[in-house]
């Protein structure tokens, strides 16, 4: 894959993109719409939810060029290659990277920000619900946040980023385009991929089709959905075709929501609350008693 | 786990059962040596200062004592004898000189009866009795030191008529109640040297400036009132 | 118990303002050693805070990869664990009416009190936007679901709790004898309260780390982490007291109430000995969550040699040397006790913020926190200290209060002895109505 390959998709893409990727999502529009979502956004009963096939991504980059003209964020140098040498993470002017990954199947390009996980740590964390899971799926942030950074240290993806040495700094990371969304639009990225290796659709449907691609295929992906169950679910999907540790998913995480560490403390609170001052008040009664006595028994 | 292999989750309970166990049995071992001072503290103590009625000397019949540590002693039937008892002079040490009332004047039981001047510190001491002052031991008042050699006796401060004598008398204590609340001073002084290591008197006697120099150096007279009472 | 003489009796503003003011002036030498040294600090602290609010340069090394720094997990973590010797010692002078520790109260008191104020001013400067600290106690949009939420809430309330509990000693200060009338009635109140709060809050800050699953050391994550921390900050803030009560026997000497001096090394032992208490069972907890998690094979890698020496290094021998301390009735062992298992403390909290947080991350990529952060943390400490030693010097805290207040709490005792109403149970069992004596 030369670079003349992806600069020559890249113009295709964003030609072909608006025509044939999918439709545009309209508030009023109900019926189902090819393969991709299948109900409005606003108002939308189910998670919305994005397919990233890795079988099928290139490495060319518009989905990042068109993620920073959508948020007024420099746009990157795609041009650039080194950037693969090593993984990276997205940062505070960059909400997704795609990373490449050598592995025994060759070259795997995979996109990373944010999975909108369904019960999403950093949305418990935010103490000022300033990061909070929408009911359309997207996890968003707003300003209210008054950069704790809890949300950072709890990601099990350490998605957040923080604007050190801002004066008003944010917290960045993906919103799935929930401005766009709310217009009816797909998010950025999908849009102006030109290989549809992203697919956006409601959740249920996403797993349907994840599911249709590798029995469709065998031998072609292997036969999991990162996402589906990690971390108890989360928005972005991802289908490979090599074993995910190979191209650099944490597959530790186990299923529980992160959210589920933190109940079993917090459900007690209201116990401690009702039963410390019953039972502190009790003793401090019964050793007034134990006092009164004393001194009435003792001499002076 | 994946749901194709045998995984144990309460493997690792046996264990720690065990170590429950075990740490409950440590517990015991624990908490006892916590709450019981080391042997060798015990010891060290006793040398220094020795049980009662070893060390206080407490008189056999007669003598009555007031909290604050003074005495009363029946002279006949309303002439009682008053004094210091031994635990006080042994508190305050050498005794510079005693200020007493005057003769004629009265005094009430459990109200400031005399006053012990030590080095520059005047300590108040409580009266045990209700009455009129008789007589007053000039000797004593003048080279108080004699306290030491018979306490009970001879070393008498003052001599007063008392009216109500059984009245006052069901105040003070005596015999077994008496050698009891001994007890309980030498525990409290001790308590408060807080079996300090670091006072031992080789001889086993006591320090001629008083061992209530030992648990303030500054502010020792502080510690002499507030067991005579009057703090 | 003998009294200062009644000072002052301010009865309007006036009088209030010229007190403050004769107040602020230094008491005690100017140049010591400590304010040699802190003095410099605190004022490259003050630049440097200004320097970091304002974005002028990047003051802290705190990165995408380690978003908590020293702030967070040795002023929040530490100072919070270090005063918790408030809510341990007012259960046991308040509630269990023991008076053994009574001398010593309100200055463990008035230290929880400034450690909370102080360590909340240490995060209102690490968060990115203080102004929206606010939208934690006004708004509608309360994260409920947060541990954060809950800990701050609580933060704010314990310092209140605090404050009552502390606020007769500054009523006597200023000689509002009503004022501190009412006050002493909410004691029992706010003791009861502020024992509840902090069980919560304490064992909270541990919760905080919970959903940090995998990002922490399996040696030190577990799901009972919050318990850890509450029975650590017993012998965390005890051991403070035996730290500060110790500076204070030597500083404050001219201060000291004649029942402070007589009962110190008494309480000294039986703080020991609470520590002691405290640590074996922590000991034990950890042992059972060792063997709980599984993970004794991690005990030999370097992390594992890490947790070696926290828990038997810092734990189990300051344990051990409390243990003989008070057997032995040894200030000195108490003492280096009572160092080592601070010094267990501050590498324990600082352990679940930044050293065994992402430990695999190789050492020249970590946070490692730079001079300014260092600086700015110990401006916290000294400020503390300087606010309690000057109110130390001024206020009853260490002396006996005025004697005026002691005839009034002296009043309401025997108030409370005879109650009319009720009756008096003899010793024989049986009831005697008693008149109110005076």
């Amino acid at each position: 894959m030369g670079i003349g390959r992806r600069v020559f998709l890249k113009g295709l893409g964003a030609g072909i993109a608006g025509v044939t990727s999918g439709s545009i999502l309209t508030p009023d529009k109900l019926g189902a719409t090819e393969s991709a979502g299948s109900k409005e956004i606003a108002g939308s009963e189910e998670f919305m939810g994005v397919l990233i096939d890795t079988t099928r991504c290139v490495g060319c980059r518009s989905c990042e060029v068109a993620c920073a003209e959508a948020h007024n964020f420099p746009v990157p140098d795609i041009e650039d290659e080194s950037v693969f040498e090593t993984p990276r993470q997205p940062t505070e002017s960059q909400w997704t990277v795609v990373n490449r990954f050598e592995t025994e199947k060759g070259e795997v390009f995979v996109k990373k920000q944010c999975m909108h996980c369904n019960q999403p740590a950093c949305a418990a964390a935010c103490l000022v619900n300033a990061m909070r899971k929408t009911k359309e799926g997207p996890v968003v942030w707003g300003e209210n946040c008054m950069g704790c950074r809890y949300c950072m240290f709890s990601c099990p993806f350490d998605i957040p980023k923080f604007e050190y040495g801002k004066w008003n700094p944010k917290i960045q990371k993906c919103n799935l385009c929930w401005e766009r969304l709310k217009k009816g639009e797909k998010p950025a990225c999908v849009e102006a991929c030109p290989e549809e290796a992203l697919t956006f659709g409601s959740r249920r449907n996403m797993i349907e089709e994840a599911n249709r691609r590798i029995y469709g295929s065998p031998g072609e992906y292997v036969s999991h959905i990162y996402g589906e169950h990690e971390v108890g679910g989360t928005g972005y999907l991802y289908i490979s075709p090599v074993p995910f540790e190979q191209i650099g998913f944490p597959t530790d995480l186990g299923t529980t929501a992160y959210p589920e560490y933190t109940t079993g403390f917090l459900f007690s609170v209201p116990f401690v609350l009702i039963l410390w001052p019953a039972l502190l008040s009790g003793i401090s009664y019964a050793t007034k008693w134990k006092e009164e006595k004393r001194k009435e028994g003792g001499t002076r | 786990m994946e749901g194709f292999t045998y995984v144990d989750i309460f493997a690792t309970k046996g264990p720690e059962y065990l170590l429950v166990i075990s740490a409950l049995l440590t517990f015991i071992f624990f908490w006892k040596m916590l709450s019981t001072p080391a042997k060798k503290v015990y010891e060290v103590v006793e040398s220094i200062v020795p049980a009662v009625g070893k060390w206080f000397r407490l008189p056999a019949e007669g003598i009555y004592f007031h909290q604050g540590h003074a005495w009363a002693k029946m002279e006949n039937e309303d002439v009682v004898n008053v004094g210091i008892d031994d635990f006080a002079q042994k508190l305050v040490g050498k005794i510079d000189s005693i200020e007493v009332p005057k003769v004629g004047s009265a005094v009430t039981q459990g109200e400031k009866g005399w006053t012990l001047k030590v080095d520059s510190k005047s300590i108040d001491m409580l009266s045990p009795v209700d009455g009129k002052v008789l007589a007053i031991n000039r000797k004593l008042v003048e080279s108080p030191e004699s306290i030491n050699e018979d306490p009970y006796g001879d070393a008498w401060l003052m001599k007063v008529q008392v009216p109500k004598v059984s009245a006052n008398l069901k105040n003070l204590l005596s015999g077994k109640v008496a050698g009891r609340w001994m007890e309980e001073v030498r525990e409290d002084l001790l308590s408060r040297m807080n079996y300090n290591l670091g006072t031992v008197y080789q001889d086993g006697g006591v320090p001629v400036n008083g061992i209530a120099r030992n648990l303030d150096q500054e502010k020792w007279d502080e510690v002499a009132k507030d067991f005579f009472l009057t703090l | 118990m003998k009294g200062k003489a009644a000072a002052v009796e301010i009865k309007n503003f006036k009088e209030f303002v010229a007190f403050i003011l004769s107040e602020l002036k230094p008491k005690g030498k100017l140049l010591t050693p400590f304010n040699v040294i802190s003095a410099p600090i605190m004022l490259l602290g003050a630049v440097l805070m200004v320097i970091h609010l304002t974005g002028f340069a990047e003051v802290t090394h705190l990165s995408q990869e380690f978003p908590w720094g020293i702030w967070i997990g040795f002023n929040v973590m530490v100072g919070v664990a270090f005063a918790g010797g408030a809510y341990v010692l007012t259960f046991v002078v308040y509630v269990l009416r023991s008076e053994k520790y009574h001398p010593i109260i309100r200055a463990t008191v008035l230290n929880g009190f400034l450690a909370y104020v102080f360590y909340a001013g240490a995060l209102a400067l690490d968060v990115g936007r203080p102004w929206n600290m606010v939208n934690v106690l006004v708004g509608n949009s309360f994260g409920v679901g947060s541990i954060l939420f809950l800990v701050a809430w609580h933060f704010l309330l314990y310092m209140v709790a605090e404050f009552i509990e502390i606020s007769p000693a500054f009523a006597e200060w200023l000689g509002w004898k009503r004022v501190r009338k009412f006050l002493c009635t909410l004691t029992l109140g706010a003791v009861i309260f502020g024992i509840t709060l902090s069980t919560l809050h304490q064992s909270g800050l541990g919760a905080l780390f919970m959903m940090a699953k995998g990002k922490i050391h399996p040696l030190w994550y577990s799901e009972y982490v919050p318990i850890l921390f509450l029975v650590s900050s017993i012998f965390a803030g005890i051991s403070l007291v035996i730290f500060e009560g110790s500076i204070s026997h030597r500083v404050f000497k001219d201060k000291l109430s004649y029942e402070y001096r007589t009962s110190y090394k008494d309480m000294m032992v039986g703080l020991g000995k609470i520590c002691a208490g405290a640590m074996f069972v922590y000991f034990f907890l950890k042992l059972v969550l060792l063997i709980h998690g599984g993970h004794w094979s991690l005990l030999n890698t370097p992390m594992g040699y890490w947790y070696l020496i926290e828990v038997v290094g810092l734990v189990a021998i300051p344990c051990f040397l409390f243990l003989q301390g008070a057997r032995y009735k040894n200030l000195t062992l108490i003492r280096v006790a009572t160092v080592l298992a601070m010094l267990g403390i501050v590498i324990n909290r600082l352990n679940y913020s930044v050293i065994a947080y992402k430990w695999w991350i190789p050492f020249s990529q970590r946070y490692v926190p730079s001079l300014g952060e260092i600086v700015i943390a110990l401006t916290f400490v000294f400020i503390n200290i300087w606010a309690f030693r000057w109110i130390a010097m001024r206020m009853p805290i260490f002396e006996a209060p005025p004697a005026w207040a002691v005839e009034e709490d002296e009043r309401e005792e025997e108030d409370f002895a005879f109650e009319p109403k009720l009756g008096v149970t003899m010793a024989d069992g049986g009831k005697k109505m008693v008149e109110r004596e005076r």
